[in-house]
């Protein structure tokens, strides 16, 4: 009897749904759409603030390796900090599992404080991070309250535009940011690295991040395969004013190495590890970390899908330019008109991710036609690049191969291409090939460079053609 | 935790590496992508098996491009800087403490180029 009592009581208490309420951020619920959806099946409340323990870690050009410990609750710690509000703020919140004080965060902070004046905040949440990961995914609603309550206290009484603020969250730290740009609004900018997945893909706008949170936000789709069965634990739906999806966002390469090549990592053991649970996650920051440093490295062509991107929708950049992914993509701020905006690039391998994309068309010469491939390198004035490969197959004189080819160097002004071919096996005929006209056009700004050669060569012997 | 943690990961991944099913186009022996640990050269599909000394590990690493360093074709297989890609050679003089040291180091340069440096 008393079971059944005990049971009634806990069935009442999941349909009316409970809430907790904490002095400063208010009140959480556990109703729908928080939980009791079949996006979010299990009943979770957050944390209290004591047990999450939010801390903002300041960097600024002041103290760029020691941070100084901020609250928003003890003014003094503000006062007496680097923290200036003639600069813009950066926050950069890090999501499960993850620790505030972890390399990529600062590191973030030391590149961005290399390339301008700001007040970089690391926001650790790892006491509420290191849980279940429905529990997590709910501790995040008071991190985001604990970022909007300090951008309160900033504007009430250090006079300081929530405009100049910029939250950077990965993961579930992109959605912590969502809630503080929902709870505070007129935040300047959002920028959600490849957002998770489980929990709050298609949940309605307040639980996650939205382009409604903030006046711009931009979003890095690097993970975004479907978790099951592919276990991808990023968004693959677009909910930015921008969103990227570098090399498709499902697959990232440089991801697919073997187990113990991956572990061992140039980077160490840990970042090895951590690449080796989450490889393609985890690559939306490095991405945005280089672009910190590479800010034409990245740029995003407007396509439909990443397919029709590869066969050239999109390129070259329109007049206006093409958005840059990563730091530097407000500055296509107010430029958007469409309501959903898709963009595709290619990144590297490894560090440095920074490509710049080229269109090339060969037309070939000679007499007959051989099996092979044919390489192209771009010289410029500021470099050259490693030989790409065009095209594979039959080769026919006369006829034109196009394609595109990610430099893996910023090349500048071209000056002059090399061409090369081979085919795989010993030709007794000795037969020649060359290339009679080469045209290049760079991704961004369309520009059409002509380069003309008039000699043909013999296989694995370089042609050079020179401006026509 | 962490200290612990990570140990004990390792272990677990390295029973599991040899189940884990290998996908087409690349192996764990040979036809290796860049990145990829490797002991030999012909293990890679760039050709080039690089490490930066001695005792460091050695990985799969693209060949040098025209002007970038680059040691001269080695019978130990293995270089501190790749060879060249095809059609450039690697403008280096060969010692014999170079070739024994593999530290035969040089230039790639087009050798059908009118700029080349010598």
């Amino acid at each position: 009897m008393f079971g059944i009592w005990i049971l009634a009581a806990l069935l009442l208490s999941i349909a009316e749904g409970e809430e907790v309420c904490y002095d400063r951020l208010g009140c959480f619920s556990d109703d729908v759409p928080w939980s009791g959806t079949i996006e979010r099946p299990i009943y979770k409340l957050p944390w209290s603030p004591e047990k999450i323990d939010v801390q903002f870690l300041l960097y600024t050009r002041e103290n760029p390796v020691v941070f100084q410990e901020i609250s928003a609750t003890d003014n003094s710690t503000i006062t007496y900090s680097n923290f200036k509000t003639s600069r813009k703020t950066r926050f950069i919140i890090h999501g499960f599992i993850d620790n505030g004080e972890e390399n990529w965060l600062s590191e973030l902070c030391d590149r961005m404080l290399s390339v301008e004046d700001v007040n970089c905040i690391c926001v650790n949440w790892k006491k509420g991070a290191r849980c279940q990961y429905t529990q997590a995914s709910n501790n995040i609603r008071v991190v985001g309250a604990e970022v909007a309550y300090l951008v309160n206290v900033l504007q009430t009484q250090y006079k300081y535009s929530p405009a100049d603020v910029h939250i950077i969250g990965h993961s579930l730290g992109a959605h912590a940011a969502g809630e503080a740009g929902k709870r505070h609004p007129g935040i300047g900018r959002i920028t959600g690295l490849d957002p998770a997945q489980p929990y709050f893909q298609d949940t309605p706008i307040e639980v996650r991040l939205d382009k409604s949170d903030a006046e711009f936000v931009d979003v890095i789709h690097t993970d975004s395969a479907p978790m099951i069965p592919y276990l991808g634990f990023g968004m693959s739906t677009p909910i930015g004013h921008l969103d990227f999806y570098p090399n498709g966002g499902k697959e990232m390469p440089g991801c697919a190495k073997n187990a113990i090549s991956q572990i061992v990592d140039l980077d160490g053991i840990w970042e090895g590890t951590r690449d080796f649970v989450a490889c393609n996650h985890l690559r939306s920051y490095k991405y945005y970390s280089d672009s910190i440093i590479y800010p034409t490295g990245f740029l995003g062509y407007i396509s439909t899908s990443y397919d029709t991107f590869e066969e050239g929708s999109g390129f070259p950049c329109p007049a206006e330019g093409c958005p840059n992914m990563g730091h530097y993509a407000d500055k296509f701020k107010g430029k958007i008109t469409n309501d959903i905006t898709k963009l595709y690039l290619n990144t590297g391998e490894a560090r440095d991710f920074a490509l710049w994309r080229y269109k090339v068309t060969v037309t070939l010469s000679g007499k007959r036609k051989v099996r092979g491939y044919v390489n192209v390198a771009l010289y410029g004035s500021e470099g050259n690049t490693r030989q790409h490969q065009i095209t594979e197959g039959t080769l026919q004189p006369d006829n034109t191969y196009t394609s595109f080819l990610d430099a893996e160097v910023d090349i500048g002004t071209l000056t002059k291409v090399k061409f090369l071919w081979n085919n795989n096996w010993i030709n007794p005929t000795l037969p020649k090939l060359g290339a009679a006209v080469i045209t290049v056009q760079p991704g961004e700004n369309g520009q059409v460079y002509r380069f003309c050669g008039s000699e043909t060569v013999r296989e694995e012997v370089l042609q050079t053609l020179t401006a026509c | 935790m962490a200290k612990l943690l990570l140990p004990c990961l390792l272990l677990v991944l390295l029973l599991l590496a040899p189940a884990l099913p290998a996908p087409q186009g690349r192996g764990l022996i040979v036809n290796l992508d860049t990145g990829e640990l490797c002991l030999k050269s012909f293990q890679c599909k760039s050709g080039c098996c690089r490490h930066e000394g001695l005792l460091s590990l050695a990985r799969c690493t693209p060949k040098a491009a025209e002007l970038q360093g680059c040691s001269r074709k080695s019978i130990y297989n293995v270089y501190y800087k790749c060879p060249c890609e095809s059609g450039l050679t690697c403008d280096a003089d060969r010692t014999i403490v170079g070739s024994i040291t593999n530290t035969d180091y040089g230039i790639c340069i087009d050798p059908g180029s009118s700029d080349k440096r010598r």
